[in-house]
Formats: C-alpha cells, sequence, structure tokens
C-alpha cells in the first residue's frame, strides 16, 4: 500500500467517524431527565441551567405513568411524557430568569408539585433591545396595590334568588351611570356591584343582572373558552369539571387531610380541606377578579392549592377567572 | 348442540351510556353487558393518573386525564365477549387492568353446558345399561 493510500484510508475513515460519532456524542451528552410521580421525587434533575439564546436540548422520560412536560409562562406546546419512551425536546430562551417547568398530565394527587426550574443566565446578544429579566418588569399584582387579605372570608351576605342574566343587565345598564372600565371590574365584587347599585330603583334581581352584565362585558368568547380548556386541564381534578368542588381528587384530599397542605402554622389554619365550590354564590359573589387573581397566583390558603403565579401568564389567570363566573352567571343571549 | 341455531330473543337496539371509574389499577364497573346492534357510550373518568381503555376485537380506544371525562361510542354490532383493558402505562400493575364487554348472550357457555349435559347422560346410561348399547348400534 502506498503512503498516499493509506493516508487517504486514514482521513476517510475518520471523516466516518466524525460524521456518525458527532451527532451520537452530542445526544449522548444531552443528559436524560427522569419524571416519576411527586411521591417517589418527581423531576431528575430539577434544575436544568442554560444561557440565554442557546437552545436546550432535553431528552425526557418516565419512570412511572404518563407525565407532561412544559414550561410556565412561555408559549409552547406541552409534550407528554411515556415511560419507556424518549421524548425530545429543543428550546430556546430570550430573556434571562428562572423559569418554572411542571407536568402537563395528571398523575395523581401530588401532581402539581411536580415542577423544576430552569435558570437562564446571561445577556442577550440579539440586536433587538433585549427584553428584562423574567420576573423585573412583572407588575405588582393587583391584590397587592389593593391590599385585599387573599386568606380573609369574602362571603357575599346576600345571594340572588336565581342566576343572574346577563342579557337582562344590559338593556337595565345602557341608562345607568356606571363604570365599565376593566380595573372597576377587576378590582370590586360582584356583590359590591350590587351593593352600589342601591341608591337606584332598581329590584334585587336587576341589580344582580347588571353586575353579570358588567362581568360579561369584561370578557370575550374566547377569553371564557381559553378558560375552560385552562380549567379542565388544570383545574377540574380537584374543583369538578362543573366547578362543584367535587372533582376525582376531592375525597382523596378530605382523607388525606393535614398531609395535603402545607402550612407553617399547622392544622389550626387549615380551614378548608375539600376543594372550593365555584357554583357556590354566597363565596364567588363576594369575591372580586383581584381577589381571585391572587389565590391563584399565591395558592395556599390553608389548603392544597398549587401556586400558578409561575405557570400561567397574566392574560391565562384573567381568562380564567372570567370563566370561574360563568359558573355564576347566565350569559346567554349575550353577543359581544 | 353445538352446532343448532340459538334461540334469539328479539331485542330493539338501544342507547347505553356506561360511566366507567378507572383507577389503579381497575375499572369500576369492570364488567359490560349489552345486546348487539346498541349503541354503547362509554364515559371514562380517571380517578388517579392517566388511564385508557382499549376494546379489544372492535380496535377503539378513549384516554382520560383526571378532571378531563372522556368520552367513547361505538355501536356493538360483533356479538361475543371481549376484554378491555388499559393502553396508556399507568404503573406497575398496567397489565393487569382489564375489563370485559358482553355483547349479547355467551352462546357457547350455554352450549357447552348443553354438550356436558347430554354427555352426562349418555356416559350414566352406558354405564348403567351396558347392554343396550348393541341394541342401539346393531342398526
Amino acid at each position: 500500500m502506498k503512503r498516499s493510500e493509506l493516508l487517504s484510508r486514514i482521513l476517510i475513515t475518520v471523516a466516518v467517524l466524525a460524521t456518525v460519532g458527532t451527532p451520537l456524542f452530542i445526544w449522548a451528552r444531552t443528559p436524560l431527565i427522569h419524571a416519576k410521580i411527586a411521591e417517589d421525587g418527581g423531576w431528575n434533575p430539577d434544575i436544568i441551567k442554560v444561557n440565554v439564546g442557546e437552545p436546550l436540548h432535553l431528552k425526557l422520560t418516565s419512570d412511572d405513568v404518563v407525565h407532561g412536560f412544559a414550561v410556565g409562562q412561555m408559549d409552547m406546546q406541552s409534550v407528554d411524557v411515556l415511560p419507556g419512551k424518549v421524548t425530545d425536546i429543543t428550546l430556546t430562551f430570550d430573556r434571562p430568569g428562572i423559569y418554572t417547568f411542571f407536568c402537563t398530565r395528571w398523575c395523581g394527587l401530588n401532581h402539581w408539585r411536580m415542577r423544576g426550574t430552569i435558570e437562564v443566565t446571561g445577556a442577550s446578544d440579539s440586536p433587538i433591545p433585549a427584553e428584562p429579566a423574567l420576573g423585573e418588569v412583572e407588575r405588582v399584582p393587583m391584590y397587592v396595590t389593593l391590599g385585599l387579605d387573599i386568606d380573609a372570608p369574602h362571603e357575599a351576605p346576600v345571594i340572588p334568588s336565581s342566576q343572574p342574566s346577563a342579557s337582562s343587565g344590559r338593556k337595565l345598564a345602557a341608562n345607568l351611570p356606571i363604570d365599565r372600565s376593566t380595573d372597576y371590574y377587576r378590582a370590586n365584587s360582584p356583590y359590591q356591584v350590587f351593593g352600589e347599585l342601591s341608591n337606584t330603583s332598581m329590584t334585587d334581581s336587576q341589580r344582580w343582572d347588571v353586575a353579570a352584565y358588567l362581568w360579561q362585558s369584561n370578557t370575550t368568547a374566547e377569553s371564557l373558552a381559553n378558560g375552560q380548556q385552562l380549567y379542565a386541564q388544570n383545574c377540574a381534578a380537584c374543583h369538578g369539571e362543573n366547578g362543584a368542588g367535587d372533582g376525582v381528587f376531592a375525597d382523596d384530599l378530605a382523607a388525606a387531610g393535614e398531609s395535603s397542605t402545607q402550612t407553617m402554622t399547622g392544622a389550626d389554619n387549615m380551614t378548608m380541606q375539600t376543594p372550593v365550590d365555584f357554583t357556590d354564590p354566597t363565596r364567588m359573589l363576594g369575591a372580586s377578579p383581584a381577589l381571585l387573581q391572587g389565590k391563584i397566583l399565591r395558592g395556599g390558603m390553608g389548603t392544597g392549592m398549587p401556586m400558578w403565579g409561575s405557570i400561567f401568564t397574566e392574560e391565562q389567570i384573567w381568562d380564567l377567572i372570567a370563566y370561574l363566573y360563568s359558573f355564576q352567571f347566565n350569559y346567554q343571549g349575550v353577543t359581544q | 348442540m353445538a352446532f343448532a341455531p340459538f334461540p334469539v330473543r328479539p331485542v330493539t337496539p338501544q342507547e347505553r351510556t356506561f360511566r366507567i371509574e378507572a383507577g389503579q389499577f381497575s375499572y369500576t364497573p369492570s364488567e359490560l353487558s349489552v345486546n348487539p346492534g346498541d349503541t354503547i357510550t362509554i364515559e371514562l373518568v380517571s380517578t388517579d393518573v392517566v388511564h385508557g381503555l382499549y376494546v379489544d376485537g372492535y380496535d377503539i380506544s378513549v384516554e382520560a386525564d383526571p378532571g378531563q371525562t372522556a368520552t367513547l361510542t361505538f355501536l356493538a354490532d360483533k356479538p361475543g365477549s371481549f376484554r378491555f383493558r388499559c393502553n396508556v402505562t399507568c404503573g406497575a400493575m398496567h397489565p393487569f387492568m382489564i375489563g370485559k364487554l358482553s355483547v349479547g348472550q355467551n352462546e357457547w357457555f350455554y352450549r357447552s353446558i348443553g354438550l356436558s349435559i347430554i354427555a352426562t347422560i349418555g356416559s350414566i346410561g352406558y354405564l348403567m345399561f351396558p347392554r343396550l348399547l348393541p341394541l342401539i348400534t346393531a342398526h
């Protein structure tokens, strides 16, 4: 064999090895993230680090049941994580910050505890002005600016005798000097609106109808549909598919008692072990959207309610809240 | 007996809805009985993790998350007994999460009872009256 031939043989061999080996090497370097139910440890690893703008390759597999993967506050399609299979996903973050990734397929009572974080560091070098870090520009939640105590009871002392109708409320509201702004709607409970109309000549049920109209006019069919979808995927397992607090986990939560909650002061503060019934007018009509936003953002309240602040966007939470009120109000016959 | 036409009571096909709760690792109820020609709707309610329901023979399936009831509607046009099973890996005992769908009467069960009664009578007859056998077989 001539020297040049040997050299070219070696070169070709190296080229072949490199072609096959490089993707294999990159694939093998990507760590495999194992998903287990929260009781068995959740995600492993549960902290992922990446630089801004760099693609993050993830390989996910499940060690027990069907799980899902999505990153909170990110516009992405969630992927299923199946036992015995590996799911590949590539993400790119353009804002630094700490993101929460979470399980999207219900995997038991503690499904919502199955969360992890992605720490995105570094500065964006894109020509577009860098967006501020996640969490830096987020507006202070409304319940904080309003000084609402989201743990306090908020019962409406009076409730309507029948379901308030937005369509009859619209006719009544036509000549009323009421504030229709979004801020007014968010800061007040339907009961407060009912109370403010006490100086008019309207009957009680008419005043509730006006409140229903006000709530309806501050949402859209699209928002309600989006809220309904979020509700089905994230809330219905405990709060029930029809909002009555009778989801498939309601009994389990009551049975689990203290262990289903995490409070610092112990069992004394745990007033509600069962999920809230959104069809209960006393509770819902006494709550303002800002109050509900606080509850959804922070969770807790001495119950097993998860915190959703790191997962839902602000818009998603408002859509969800609009849907929650639809258990109280009749929006039939009203077009935007 | 094995191939004799089976007496079938004429039944009007109807629509039936079953609510099946799926939990690790069983279905409640786990046995469904319907008549051939019925339109079946199964509402699958999962009570812990994601479960599925696949009907053997019909080759159809549905998958439910807790909090999201899923429905499966089909025409029970094939008579017989069919397994239904969970087709979403739901934990260690997942392969044993099964149930049964009976479409129509279990013909072969009654036929086999009939056959075994005939066989019993025959063998007792032969044991008690062995001399009768040549008379029967003489022709």
